[in-house]
């Protein structure tokens, strides 16, 4: 069962994600902030890492970007995917988003059933991809 | 590694440097009907492609690498 | 959790921010310069903003869209606060908190509001730049249903910089491409070959490549004329990478090279943000595509419409992985997220039936480094003309090397979470057997050369010759492509080496009162059986030094200032054809004047020459055999058994140890081992009428010498190559033979120069012949104790070579 990691500053949007995101069939849990995200991953079970994480960029105490590099050189975790949300759509957005070492950067607000392939496809789940493409393909 | 001259075709296989431009060149001028084959090529040197531009051989079997294939103007699979 | 719920949590958020928004607007106005406030009146509405977009409430998130951009500008100083713009913010407000009780009672918002929402924005974005209409990209695109114009969109744009006829004169098909592109030309110089460039291999690496295309720069002159090594190329293209990855790429070739943004293309330039959904740069050109009417397609076009969904989404991200480590030096989580990105996208393709690349899955586990994944992805890259893979079929795409993953061994292996890889359990003895065949087939077709050459000399049939040769190069390479395949199922994660450890550092460190942690990386990289199984005994060793010299008592280490716990970290790691294992710790390092005392102590070393030596050279000592530093010689190391047992057997697998240690701070070894154990390249040289062979990596140069050239002193002999010293030495006299050294007849004599250590020795031989492949046999039986052999060869004309180790001979 895949586990994903929902961050991001706003009530709504967190429990908006995890609602589309639990729909497709996966464990999720949230962090408000890039630094209580940090916490979260270092207390993960090793035999249950997080498999990816959905984070937004604006979040005041440490932001996304920040999040997703101090990730990338924590060593000692495991190391998923993550999917970088944001209303920002300038393309300085993506590049930073890359830089930072996100893998995949969608805006805010995706059509639900593409944020969820975009998950699909990171997480390698098959059937999960082929339901939410047929979501967008209606 | 680099070209095989066949009776019917030159096989160009994995890397083909730029050393082997020259040689291809005069091998598909003596050809009555030039012919390469690129199923096992994975890279090509710019002076082979110039080479196979220049001279436009029939292209035996598959082209794998998409670009390539669009470079050399072939058909799409 | 349904709808309602998230409707409820919506309403409650807007009603918290609204009201703490409200309150923030107020304090502003009494202090327009409070930073803190504003940003906090900032963040209030822009969470609000966002809540609205996931709802698709147009109406209320144009008002509230227009309120964040008149913020942004207030909050970062470019425009001033006034009571104009607090006014219409309050408004703006106002009407948000209406809006939230409509959705309240009826779940949504009616269609009437539009206008007003549509009045309110236009008013607030009138603003921003008091006196004019700005057109905002951002803009969303307004509700279907509303009535007036978008007012977002507005008077066109300053006049864009003028486009330059090759981008007119680049293929209509290409100007769909998103706005956000790059088109891109490139015309290398016609002596760039001679630079060492490669045009088209740069063409073809481009960042984000969309098209390419390649045409000339002059017309193609006559054949008979044509010169192939004069460069005629011209490349053009769009990419969806941002101008300056592509000014990077091509930095060494800047004024060959020119770039014009799409976006400053007329049309392109109000473009809606129709691509903003979703924001992936390489998504957009595909996204006309994909406003295919659906509705009325028929069950299986739906099906195939979304399989071409999906193959294209993850295309698109299999490119923007590619950027991503296309980017200077990605941290290691990165390339392990994108490793692991590339791994589910394949699954997914694999398990959907689409396209894909048969290798691709097996080729990825091997791989470590940036570079490698980097081909990798570029080679296994999605594309409508793979084959489909399916378990049963081994399709003949190209004829590639086979990769039976089906009979890989346990440890770690071919597991994908899926269960689809069928896994064949094999005894060991039918692999070690195969494995024997392949070997003897690689040495069996080193004979025909050898006939072939028969062939014209003997019997004077030189077009037999010549078939012969042709057919030896067919049968090489699928003797190559066999040994690899064998190769690769013999290969086994160095963690089934490395999963006792864990054990033994805990039951040691407890045993002596220390505390040690192990930290284990790079358990997937994987080595040749023999390799793994030859290393067990000596990393164990190692590892048991380290616990028992290397790390101190944990009082020790808090008096010097270090953590109680130390580490020993084990890394492995693959790189092109060898594997590298570091064991390193944070203990207390080996400490030279000890080493050295003892040196001289047991009459490894005279005195003076070990005064000598410096500290990073007496470290080194401890490889000596009969070496042994302990006080006491603990029941858990010692026993007579040093590093210099360690360095024979690592080398005895062609491998090399290297130690490195700072005193107080800790130690270092590295061990590098082959990928593969059986088949070495040989030279193969003559003296005194016999032939040798001497591996190939550890020849330097072959050189003639002439005899004048040689320097005689006492016994020795030199003589000065590129500017260095090289002592020479007559394998007729290491070997025992009882000629001489001959000279050509030019009086030179022929010298193999060899790497020994860190040393260059020159060998003289007779002559020189050719290299070649074979299988090294230890020696065995009643040989084996014989010094100055590595082994032994079968040759292709039946005869046994002698593979020299020059190591031991000198």
């Amino acid at each position: 069962m895949s586990r994903i990691l929902v961050v991001d500053d706003a009530a709504t949007v967190r429990m908006y994600h995890r609602k589309i995101l639990g729909d497709a069939g996966w464990q999720t849990e949230e962090a408000i902030n890039g630094l209580e995200a940090l916490e979260k991953v270092h207390n993960q079970p090793a035999d249950q890492p997080f498999d990816l994480f959905v984070v937004d960029i604006n979040m005041p105490k440490m932001d996304g970007y920040a999040f997703v590099r101090e990730l990338r050189r924590y060593t000692a975790a495991h190391q998923a995917p993550v999917m970088m949300v944001s209303t920002e759509a300038q393309r300085q957005d993506t590049f930073a988003a890359w830089e930072a070492g996100a893998n995949c950067y969608l805006v805010k607000p995706a059509r639900p059933q593409e944020l969820v392939l975009a998950a699909s496809l990171l997480l390698g789940d098959a059937q999960a991809a082929v339901k939410a493409a047929e979501g967008v393909k209606q | 590694m680099g070209i095989r001259y066949l009776k019917k075709h030159a096989a160009l296989e994995d890397i083909v440097t730029v050393e082997d431009a020259e040689t291809l060149l005069d091998w598909l001028k003596k050809q009555k009907k030039p012919a390469v084959n690129l199923g096992r090529c994975q890279h090509l040197h710019a002076a082979v492609l110039q080479v196979l531009l220049a001279v436009r051989p029939a292209i035996v079997g598959d082209v794998p690498d998409p670009w390539l294939r669009k470079a050399l103007g072939c058909p799409e699979a | 959790m349904n709808q309602t719920e998230l409707l409820d949590q919506f309403i409650l958020e807007a009603r918290d921010c609204l009201e703490q928004a409200g309150q923030r607007l107020l304090e502003v106005e009494k202090n327009p310069d409070d930073k803190e406030r504003l940003n906090d009146l900032f963040r209030m509405v822009h969470t609000l903003k966002g809540n609205c977009g996931l709802f698709e409430f147009k109406a209320l998130e144009t008002v509230v869209h227009a309120g964040e951009d008149l913020l942004d500008r207030v909050r970062n100083g470019t425009l001033g606060y006034n009571d104009v713009i607090a006014d219409a913010l309050l408004e703006a407000m106002d009407f948000t908190a209406q809006m939230v009780d409509e959705i309240e009672k009826t779940g949504q918002i009616a269609v009437e509001a539009a206008p007003r929402s549509q009045a309110l924005s236009s008013r607030l974005r009138a603003l921003l730049e008091p006196g004019a209409t700005v057109s905002t990209p951002r803009a969303p695109v307004s509700a279907p249903a509303a009535p007036l114009p978008e007012a977002a969109t507005a008077s066109p744009l300053p006049s864009p910089e003028p486009v330059p006829p090759w981008v007119d004169a680049l293929p209509p098909d290409w100007r769909s491409s998103p706005s956000t592109a790059v088109a891109w030309r490139y015309s290398p110089e016609p002596e760039c070959f001679f630079k060492g460039e490669d045009p088209w291999l740069l063409a073809r690496q481009v960042p984000g490549l969309l098209h390419l295309k390649s045409g000339t720069q002059a017309p193609w002159a006559d054949l008979s004329t044509l010169d192939c090594y004069r460069c005629n190329l011209a490349f053009a293209g769009i990419s969806s990478a941002p101008v300056a990855y592509l000014h990077e790429h091509f930095r060494y070739v800047p004024e060959q090279v020119e770039f014009f943004e799409l976006s400053n293309l007329p049309d392109k330039a109000a473009a809606t943000s129709m691509q903003a959904t979703v924001g992936s740069p390489a998504n957009a050109a595909m996204s006309s595509a994909e406003v295919a009417d659906t509705a009325t397609a028929s069950p299986d076009e739906r099906a195939q419409a979304v399989r071409e969904l999906i193959f294209l989404r993850t295309l698109q991200i299999w490119e923007d992985q590619l950027i991503i480590l296309g980017r200077p030096s990605p941290q290691p989580g990165v390339i392990q997220a994108c490793r692991l990105a590339f791994k589910n996208l394949l699954h997914t393709l694999q398990e959907l039936e689409l396209p894909v690349s048969l290798q691709a899955q097996s080729s990825l586990a091997a791989i470590n480094s940036v570079g490698a994944l980097v081909s990798w992805a570029q080679t296994h890259r999605p594309s409508l003309d793979h084959p489909v893979a399916s378990a049963d079929t081994v399709s003949a795409a190209g004829g590639g090397p086979l990769t039976p993953d089906n009979s890989r061994r346990g440890g770690g292996g071919a597991d994908d979470g899926a269960g689809h890889n069928k896994v064949l359990k094999v005894g060991q003895e039918k692999i070690d057997r195969l494995m024997d065949l392949i070997g003897e087939m690689v040495v069996a077709k080193n004979a025909l050369p050898y006939l072939a050459q028969r062939a014209e000399s003997v019997f004077q049939q030189r077009e037999l010759a010549r078939e012969i040769k042709a057919q030896y190069a067919v049968i090489n390479r699928i003797a190559e492509d066999m040994q690899h395949a064998i190769m690769q199922v013999r290969m086994m994660p160095v963690g089934t080496v490395f999963q006792r450890f864990g054990r033994l550092v805990r039951d040691i460190s407890k045993k002596l009162g220390k505390d040690v942690q192990l930290v284990v990386e790079g358990e997937d990289t994987e080595a040749d059986k023999n390799v793994i199984e030859a290393l067990a005994d000596p990393l164990i060793h190692i590892l048991r030094n380290s616990l028992d010299h290397g790390i101190e008592l944990p009082e020790v280490r808090r008096a010097a200032g270090k953590p109680e716990q130390g580490t020993i970290k084990v890394v492995a790691h693959q790189e092109s054809d060898r594997v590298f294992i570091e064991i390193s710790d944070d203990g207390a390092g080996v400490n030279p004047t000890r080493v050295r005392d003892k040196a001289v102590e047991r009459g490894l070393i005279p005195a003076d020459k070990a005064a000598t030596l410096s500290d990073a050279e007496a470290v080194q000592l401890i490889f000596l055999p009969g070496f042994s530093t302990a006080e006491s010689i603990s029941d858990l190391s010692g026993r007579g058994v040093g590093m210099d047992v360690v360095r024979t057997a690592v080398e005895r697998i062609n491998g090399h140890v290297d130690l490195q240690s700072t005193q107080g701070k800790g130690t270092r070894i590295r061990l590098s081992l082959p990928l593969s154990m059986a088949v070495t390249n040989v030279m193969i040289i003559e003296a005194g009428n016999r032939r040798f062979g001497v591996p190939m990596d550890l020849i330097v140069e072959t050189v003639r010498v002439h005899a004048d050239d040689i320097h005689h002193f006492k016994q020795a002999r030199t003589t000065v190559l590129r500017g260095r010293i090289v002592p020479l030495r007559a394998l007729h006299d290491l070997l025992a033979l009882d000629e001489s050294p001959l000279t050509n007849e030019d009086g030179e004599h022929a010298v193999l120069v060899v790497r020994l250590g860190s040393e260059n020795v020159g060998l003289l031989v007779d002559h020189f012949h050719g290299a070649t492949d074979i299988i090294l046999k230890p020696l065995e039986g009643v040989l084996s104790g014989l010094t100055g052999f590595a082994g032994t060869a079968l040759m292709g004309d039946g005869g046994v070579l002698m593979i020299l180790n020059p190591k031991e001979l000198v």
